[in-house]
């Protein structure tokens, strides 16, 4: 019943995992988070770590507001987060996300902190933290840092991190309107063939479009989101915003779907997420209505 | 290369496991240490809900979870459901609404709507309780029955 073995080591302060991540070889540590994705990968023996290092016991599962700020810790389960009602109302793109991921007790496992240390092109959550402006705070040997995650991630299983640093916790700076829209062949369980975020954040440029399933990663698609020039984009702005995402957009046929299929998709969802988005906007926000 | 002794609450008395690997799954230890069959293996990445046993009260997929990382934790498997009120009628509800086909993702259903079940006051609603059990496949696709026993279960403890 057990094909393959490692030791599993538990610290309780990050200063203990970031020693036994600095004594470790690269190759020889794999680091744990909820473990919904990384033990498939150990079980199907593409990775052959030494130690595990698991991340549960350390003081990271925790989420607060500063502010208009949401600050999660990076190994709180999804789960906290989906049943939050502020952070339905105040993120409503983000809580989407969360809650196509996997199932409810895959959730009560996932992590916030795993799924960007996977850093999967399929993942249903970096292209809303894309859109979010998320940042990383991140530990290491040499103290504490604070990046963009569109610095941290680079592509599939891989990130910026030293090999002995770690995603501490995930800070998103401001509430905002915000849309998750995804294909997939089942709902549930599955993985997005192509996922798209908008969000309307306070800070200008506000429109934020940014897409999943690309390789190497999710990324933001400026191009796209400079076709929409006000608070209310007309049906134009929207459908070239739509048609610029999807002939920017580097897709590539895989066991999921076509190239053409995406490209077809993502026309017809990014329209969809920003007219979502727009439908989540206060009234009063509404430039148009509130001039008249 | 490493294995060491193990203890979990197991529906509600403490087992102790002499040598039990570090990448071992929770899954497996509750069938082949504790000898509880009833939590059935199905797709074993987290993409059927085969698994699902109560580790502290939360719904949680099994073959996903290392019995060491649970050291100490409370887990109710299906048998320690099924010995419990809620559990009880939950299994009735299943039974008289015909939604049991082959079986086999039973235990699973049972195990995620019973652990959204439990504590006082006034159930989830029905859609609460649906959603609750997106991540549970049937194979035999026999999903109108179980809906209705999610109804009738939950009207009896209402």
């Amino acid at each position: 019943m057990l094909i393959v073995s490692f030791q599993l080591v538990q610290p309780s302060t990050p200063e203990e995992a970031i020693r036994l991540l600095s004594r470790s070889a690269a190759g020889d540590i794999a680091v744990l988070g909820g473990g919904t994705d990384l033990l498939s990968d150990i079980e199907q023996a593409r990775i052959t770590p030494k130690q595990v290092l698991s991340l549960r016991n350390l003081p990271w599962r925790y989420f607060r507001w500063e502010g208009n700020s949401l600050v999660v810790g990076s190994t709180l389960p999804l789960r906290a987060l989906e049943l939050d009602p502020h952070v339905q109302r105040r993120l409503p793109g983000l809580w989407e996300a969360i809650r196509d991921v996997g199932s409810p007790a895959l959730r009560s496992r996932a992590t916030l902190g795993g799924n960007l240390g996977r850093c999967s092109p399929a993942s249903d959550l970096i292209p809303i933290l894309l859109a979010l402006d998320a940042r990383a705070r991140i530990v290491g040997p040499s103290g504490v840092r604070e990046h963009p995650i569109d610095i941290v991630l680079q592509e599939s299983r891989r990130t910026s991190l030293g090999p002995a640093e770690l995603i501490e916790s995930v800070i998103l700076p401001s509430s905002a309107p915000s849309a998750y829209l995804w294909q997939r062949v089942q709902p549930v369980n599955d993985i997005s063939q192509v996922g798209v975020a908008a969000a309307f954040v306070p800070e200008g440029p506000h429109w934020r479009i940014a897409l999943g399933g690309l390789q190497p990663r999710a990324r933001r698609l400026s191009e796209a989101e400079a076709m929409l020039r006000s608070a209310r984009p007309t049906h134009l702005e929207m459908e070239l915003a739509a048609q610029e995402a999807a002939r920017r957009a580097e897709f590539v046929s895989d066991k999921r779907a076509t190239e053409s299929y995406r490209r077809r998709l993502v026309t017809v969802l990014v329209r969809r997420a920003i007219q979502t988005t727009l439908d989540r906007m206060p009234k009063a926000a509404h430039p148009r209505k509130a001039a008249s | 290369m490493s294995d060491g002794p193990l203890t979990l609450t197991i529906n509600g008395k403490p087992q102790q496991f002499e040598r039990v690997p570090d990448a071992e799954r929770l899954l497996d230890t509750l069938r082949w240490r504790a000898g509880l069959k009833g939590t059935k293996e199905g797709c074993r990445t987290g993409g059927c809900g085969a698994c699902t046993v109560l580790v502290n009260g939360e719904p949680t997929l099994s073959c996903l979870v290392l019995s060491h990382e649970v050291s100490g934790e409370n887990v109710t498997t299906i048998e320690g459901v099924a010995a419990e009120k809620v559990g009880r009628i939950v299994i009735r509800a299943f039974a008289e609404a015909g939604a049991v086909q082959c079986g086999y993702c039973t235990p699973g259903f049972v195990v995620a709507l019973a652990g959204q079940l439990q504590g006082d006051g006034t159930p989830p609603s029905v859609a609460s309780l649906l959603d609750g059990l997106e991540g549970n496949l049937c194979r035999c696709t026999g999903y109108r029955a179980i809906q209705k026993a999610v109804v009738a279960a939950r009207e009896a403890l209402k």
